[in-house]
C-alpha cells in the first residue's frame, strides 16, 4: 500500500511541476507582448538571482523570511483556521525585536535573546483576541485576523514615528541595530572557510537563520506530525465535530494553533528587523505578511514542503528585482507568474489533465455533468 | 420486450476496480424494480451507467429493444431516463420550483425566465403525482423529505418515464418512507418506471414487483418478489445463511449504572425537546428507546455524551453526575458512544484510520510517549481493532474515505467497543449500512451487553429495537410515555401507540420497571 502514497505524491509533484512550467510560459508570453527585449528581461528573470553573490543573497534571505510565514500558516492551516493575520504580527515582533535590540542596556548575549523573545510575546499576545473571539464567540477569524493587521500597520507606524524616530533622518526610521546584536553570517569562522565568509558577510545579509530555519522546519514538523499537540491540531482540521465528540478540547485546541504559529510569525519579524533592514523602518513588511499562505499553498501545507516552496518563490521575487533593473519588464510580472501557477494549483478543473489523474470523487465527475445540463 | 435491457455490461475503473462483471439486468416497463445488494457490490455504478454518467467498458444497452451509448447524462434525459441522486444536486439558495425548472426555464415574450409559471408547472406535477411540495420555499429551508420530491418532480418535468431511485430512503423518517412508497405506487399508476436501489430489505418486500440481487459486481439474479422471502434474499446478497432475529443468550442483569432524572433540554429556538426524562440503565442489558424520530431521542444521546448542554435534571454514573461535562470527562467515566450520525460526529474522514481509532485514547500510555505520540504502538494499536473487528482495508494508513459505509461504521464500533465501556450508548448503529456490517455490529452489541455492559441502544428502525433490547421504552415528544419490562413480549402495535402518543403509562406504572 506504500505505493499508493507514494504515487499520490508522485502525482500532486506532477501537478506543482506542471502548474510552473505553464505558470512560467504564460509569464514568457507575455513577457514577449510587453517587452521590446524579451530574451533579456526573461533572461534576467531566470537567471539573474544567480548572477552575483549579492543577489544569491537577496534570494535566500527572502527565501528565510518566506521559511518563517510559511511555516505559520501551515500550523493554522492544519487546524482548518483561516488565521491570516501575519502581516501585522510580523510587523509588530519587528517593533519589539528591534527596540530591545537597540535600546536595552544588557551585553549581547541577553540582549540578542530577550529581543528574539519579545518579539515572540509580541507576535502571540497579538494573535490573543482573534483566537479567543473565533473559539469562544465563532467569529470568523479570517475577518479579525484581517482587520488587525490594519491596526497593526498603524500602531507599527505611531509607535515608531512618536518613540523611535531618528531625528534628521530622511524617512520614517528607528536608529540602526548596533553592530553587536546584528545576526552574523551562517558559515562558520574556520580557517579554510575565511575566504568565503568574508566575502559572504559583505555581499550579504544571509544569517546563522538559516540554522533557526532549519530548526524550524523540523520542529513545526515533529510539532504537527509526532506530538500529542499535533494530532489534536490535525483531528480538529479534519472534523471539529468529529474531534469534539472524540473529548478533545477544540475551542482550547483552536487558540493555541494560533498562538503557536504566532511563534513563527515572530521569527519572520525578528530575522527582518535584525540580518535585513538593520533597523526599524516605515514598510519594512515588503508586503511578506500574505505569501505565508502561497507558501502554504505550494507545499501542500506540509512543513517539510515548506523550504522547497520559499526557495522557489523567494527565487520568483529575486528574479522579477533583478529583471525590473536589468530590463524594461516591471517586476510586477512575477505577480502574473505566480497567479497563474496558484490558480493551476487551486482550481484543478482548469486542467482537465491534471483533474482526471487526480479527481478520483466519483461524486464530483457526476456533479460536473449535472451541472453542464442546459 | 423488456423496457431496459442492459447486456453484458462491465464496468472496470482506471484503478483496475471491477465494478461490474458481465452484468445482465432487464426492466419491464410500469414495474417497480428493487435492485439490491451490499455496500459495493456494484449496484450504484450499474445505474450510473444506464443514466450515463460512466460508461461502460463492454457490454450494450437496448431502450425499447433499440441499442442506445450515453457519452453523458444529457443523452440519458433524452431517454426520459431520469435519476435521483443519494446526495440531492439542488441549489440550496434557490426556491424550490427555480430548482425544477433549472436548465429548461419557461420564458415570457421578452425572454425573462416567467417565475410564475414555474410556480404553476411545480403545482400542476405536485398534484399529478402526489409529491406534496412547496414551490416558494428556499430548498435551504425544506426538509430532506421535500428536498427529494423535487428532485423527483425536476425529473419528471424533463420528462422521465424511468425513474432510478439511489437509496432514496436511507435519508428518511419512517413516515417520510411511507409518503415516498405511496408516491411511487401513484407514479406506477401513471405508466412511470421505477427503479429503487437499497439495502433495505424490508423495503424490497414492501414496494418491489421484482428484485434483482448483486454481489461483487456479479448479477445473481433476478426474481419475483412476492415468491422469495426476506432470508432468501439476504442469502442471495452475502451468499450464506444470516441470521436477521438475533439470538441472545438469557439476560443477566446486574447492578444499576446509569440513572437519568428529570432530564431536560430546551433547544436554541427555545422548544422544550426533552421534558423530564426518567429511566435506569443496568449491567448486562440493551435497554432499547423507541420513538418516531424527532421525538427527542438524538438530543437525549447528545446531552448524556456531553456534547449538548441540559437544562436541568441529572445523569449519575458511578453516582457522580455527568451532565454537563465535557465529553472527555464523560468518557474517562467509561460511557462509550456511537453517534447516530457516523459522517459528522464518528469519524474524521480524511484522517487515517489508525488516527480515526485513537481520538479518545492518544493521551493515554502506551500511545504515546509523554509529548510525543508512538506512532508505531498507533499502528500495532489499529492493526489489532482492524483484525479483531474485521475492518475491511489492506492498510491501517488509508484514509477513512476509502471504507464502505458498513466498514466506516465498524471503525466507530471497534473504537467504542474496545474502550473497555462500562456503559454504551449506541445510536442508530446499523442506519444505511450493509446487511454483513449490520448482522456482525448487532452481535457485538449483544456479546458485549452479555458481557455486562450496560448498552443504551435508539434506533429508528423498530425491528432492531425490538429483537436487540431486554427492556424497551418509548419516548415521545421528549417524555417517556411506556416502559416494557420484557421486549419480548412487546408487539409492534402495542409500541407504536406509544410512540404515537395515542397511550401512556401512569408514572407509577413506569416507576417500578424503570
Amino acid at each position: 500500500m506504500k505505493k499508493f502514497f507514494d504515487s499520490k505524491n508522485v502525482r500532486s509533484f506532477l501537478r506543482i511541476v506542471l502548474a510552473l512550467t505553464i505558470g512560467l510560459t504564460f509569464g514568457f508570453v507575455i513577457t514577449l507582448i510587453v517587452s521590446d527585449e524579451p530574451m533579456v528581461a526573461y533572461k534576467a528573470f531566470l537567471f539573474g538571482p544567480l548572477s552575483q553573490l549579492n543577489r544569491i543573497g537577496d534570494w535566500l534571505e527572502e527565501s528565510l523570511t518566506l521559511i518563517f510565514l510559511g511555516l505559520a500558516i501551515t500550523i493554522v492551516f492544519s487546524a482548518k483556521q483561516f488565521y491570516i493575520g501575519l502581516e501585522g504580527q510580523m510587523i509588530l515582533s519587528a517593533l519589539a525585536t528591534g527596540a530591545v535590540a537597540i535600546y536595552m542596556p544588557a551585553p549581547p548575549i541577553i540582549r540578542v535573546p530577550l529581543a528574539f523573545l519579545a518579539g515572540m510575546v509580541v507576535a502571540v499576545l497579538w494573535a490573543l483576541i482573534p483566537a479567543l473571539l473565533k473559539a469562544y464567540l465563532g467569529a470568523s477569524e479570517l475577518v479579525t485576523s484581517l482587520m488587525f493587521n490594519t491596526m497593526a500597520l498603524r500602531l507599527f507606524e505611531f509607535l515608531l514615528r512618536t518613540y523611535l524616530q531618528l531625528p534628521n533622518a530622511n524617512g520614517i526610521m528607528s536608529e540602526r541595530v548596533p553592530e553587536d546584536a546584528r545576526l552574523r553570517t551562517f558559515i562558520p569562522n574556520l580557517p579554510f572557510l575565511e575566504e568565503t565568509r568574508n566575502a559572504w558577510s559583505k555581499a550579504t545579509n544571509v544569517s546563522w537563520m538559516v540554522y533557526v530555519a532549519i530548526g524550524a522546519v523540523l520542529l513545526a514538523y515533529i510539532l504537527l506530525y509526532k506530538t500529542k499537540f499535533g494530532y489534536e491540531i490535525r483531528a480538529v482540521g479534519a472534523n471539529a465535530k468529529f474531534a469534539k465528540y472524540g473529548g478533545i478540547n477544540v475551542k482550547r485546541t483552536i487558540v493555541a494553533s494560533i498562538l503557536v504559529s504566532g511563534v513563527f510569525s515572530a521569527l519572520a519579524g525578528s530575522h527582518l528587523v535584525l540580518a535585513i533592514t538593520e533597523r526599524i523602518v516605515q514598510g519594512m513588511a515588503f508586503g511578506f505578511g500574505f505569501e505565508g499562505i502561497n507558501i502554504s499553498i505550494l507545499s501542500g501545507n506540509n512543513p517539510l514542503g515548506v523550504p522547497i516552496a520559499s526557495l522557489f518563490y523567494g527565487y520568483l521575487r529575486a528574479g522579477s528585482d533583478v529583471m525590473e533593473r536589468a530590463s524594461d519588464v516591471s517586476r510586477e510580472l512575477v505577480f502574473v507568474v505566480q497567479a497563474a501557477v496558484l490558480l493551476l494549483l487551486t482550481a484543478e478543473r482548469l486542467l482537465p489533465v491534471v483533474q482526471q489523474v487526480v479527481t478520483t470523487d466519483e461524486e464530483e465527475a457526476a456533479q460536473l455533468e449535472k451541472g453542464s445540463v442546459k | 420486450m423488456p423496457l431496459i435491457e442492459m447486456k453484458n455490461i462491465s464496468k472496470i475503473y482506471d484503478n483496475g476496480v471491477v465494478a461490474n462483471d458481465h452484468v445482465n439486468f432487464s426492466v419491464e416497463k410500469g414495474e417497480i424494480h428493487a435492485l439490491v445488494g451490499e455496500n459495493g457490490a456494484g449496484k450504484s455504478t450499474l445505474m450510473k451507467i444506464l443514466y450515463g454518467i460512466e460508461q461502460p467498458t463492454e457490454g450494450q444497452i437496448l431502450i425499447n429493444g433499440k441499442e442506445v451509448s450515453f457519452r453523458s447524462s444529457l443523452d440519458a434525459i433524452d431517454e426520459k431516463i431520469g435519476m435521483v441522486h443519494q446526495n440531492f444536486m439542488l441549489i440550496p439558495s434557490f426556491s424550490v420550483a427555480d430548482n425544477i425548472v433549472l436548465g429548461n426555464e419557461p420564458l415570457q415574450t421578452n425572454k425573462l425566465i416567467d417565475k410564475k409559471r414555474s410556480v404553476e408547472i411545480t403545482e400542476e406535477l405536485s398534484k399529478t403525482y402526489g409529491l406534496n411540495v412547496i414551490p416558494e420555499a428556499i430548498v435551504d429551508s425544506i426538509n430532506v423529505g421535500m428536498r427529494q420530491r423535487v428532485e423527483i418532480i425536476k425529473m419528471l418535468y424533463r420528462e422521465a418515464e424511468i425513474l432510478i431511485m439511489d437509496e432514496p430512503t436511507a435519508v428518511l423518517t419512517p413516515q417520510e418512507t411511507q409518503d415516498l412508497f405511496n408516491a411511487i405506487h401513484k407514479l406506477v399508476e401513471q405508466g412511470k418506471t421505477v427503479i429503487f436501489i437499497t439495502h433495505k430489505l424490508r423495503e424490497v418486500k414492501e414496494i418491489s414487483d421484482r428484485v434483482t440481487v448483486m454481489r461483487l459486481g456479479k448479477m445473481i439474479g433476478t426474481v419475483d418478489t412476492k415468491d422469495v422471502t426476506r432470508e432468501q434474499i439476504a442469502n442471495m446478497m452475502v451468499g450464506r445463511e444470516v441470521f436477521l432475529d438475533i439470538t441472545k443468550p438469557k439476560i443477566n442483569r446486574g447492578q444499576k449504572r446509569m440513572t437519568v432524572k428529570d432530564l431536560t433540554y430546551v433547544s436554541e429556538t427555545g422548544t422544550p425537546v426533552l421534558r423530564g426524562v426518567n429511566f435506569n440503565l443496568y449491567s448486562g442489558e440493551v435497554l432499547g428507546i423507541a420513538g418516531v424520530e424527532g421525538n427527542g431521542q438524538t438530543e437525549l444521546v447528545e446531552v448524556i455524551t456531553g456534547l449538548k448542554s441540559a437544562t436541568g435534571g441529572e445523569v449519575l454514573v458511578h453516582e457522580k453526575n455527568i451532565l454537563n461535562r465535557t465529553p472527555r470527562e464523560i468518557r474517562m467515566m467509561k460511557v462509550a458512544h456511537i453517534p447516530e450520525d457516523r459522517l459528522t460526529n464518528g469519524v474524521a474522514v480524511n484522517a487515517s484510520i489508525e488516527e480515526n481509532l485513537i481520538v479518545d485514547r492518544y493521551f493515554k500510555k502506551p500511545l504515546n510517549k509523554g509529548l510525543l505520540m508512538d506512532y508505531k504502538e498507533v499502528n500495532k494499536h489499529s492493526d489489532a481493532l482492524i483484525k479483531q473487528f474485521s475492518i475491511k482495508t489492506p492498510d491501517g494508513k488509508l484514509p477513512v474515505s476509502s471504507l464502505s459505509g458498513g466498514n466506516m461504521q465498524k471503525v466507530v464500533v471497534a473504537r467504542e467497543l474496545s474502550s473497555d465501556p462500562y456503559v454504551l450508548i449506541a445510536s442508530q448503529p446499523t442506519r444505511g449500512i450493509d446487511v454483513g456490517a449490520t448482522e456482525y455490529i448487532r452481535e457485538q452489541l449483544v456479546k458485549y451487553r452479555t458481557d455486562g455492559v450496560a448498552v443504551l441502544l435508539v434506533s429508528a428502525d423498530l425491528s432492531e429495537v425490538m429483537s436487540l433490547s431486554d427492556r424497551i421504552v418509548t419516548l415521545y415528544e421528549g417524555k417517556i410515555t411506556g416502559v416494557f419490562p420484557d421486549a419480548s413480549k412487546a408487539t409492534e402495535e402495542e409500541l407504536g401507540l406509544y410512540m404515537l402518543g395515542l397511550k401512556e403509562q401512569t408514572a407509577e406504572e413506569m416507576e417500578k420497571v424503570l
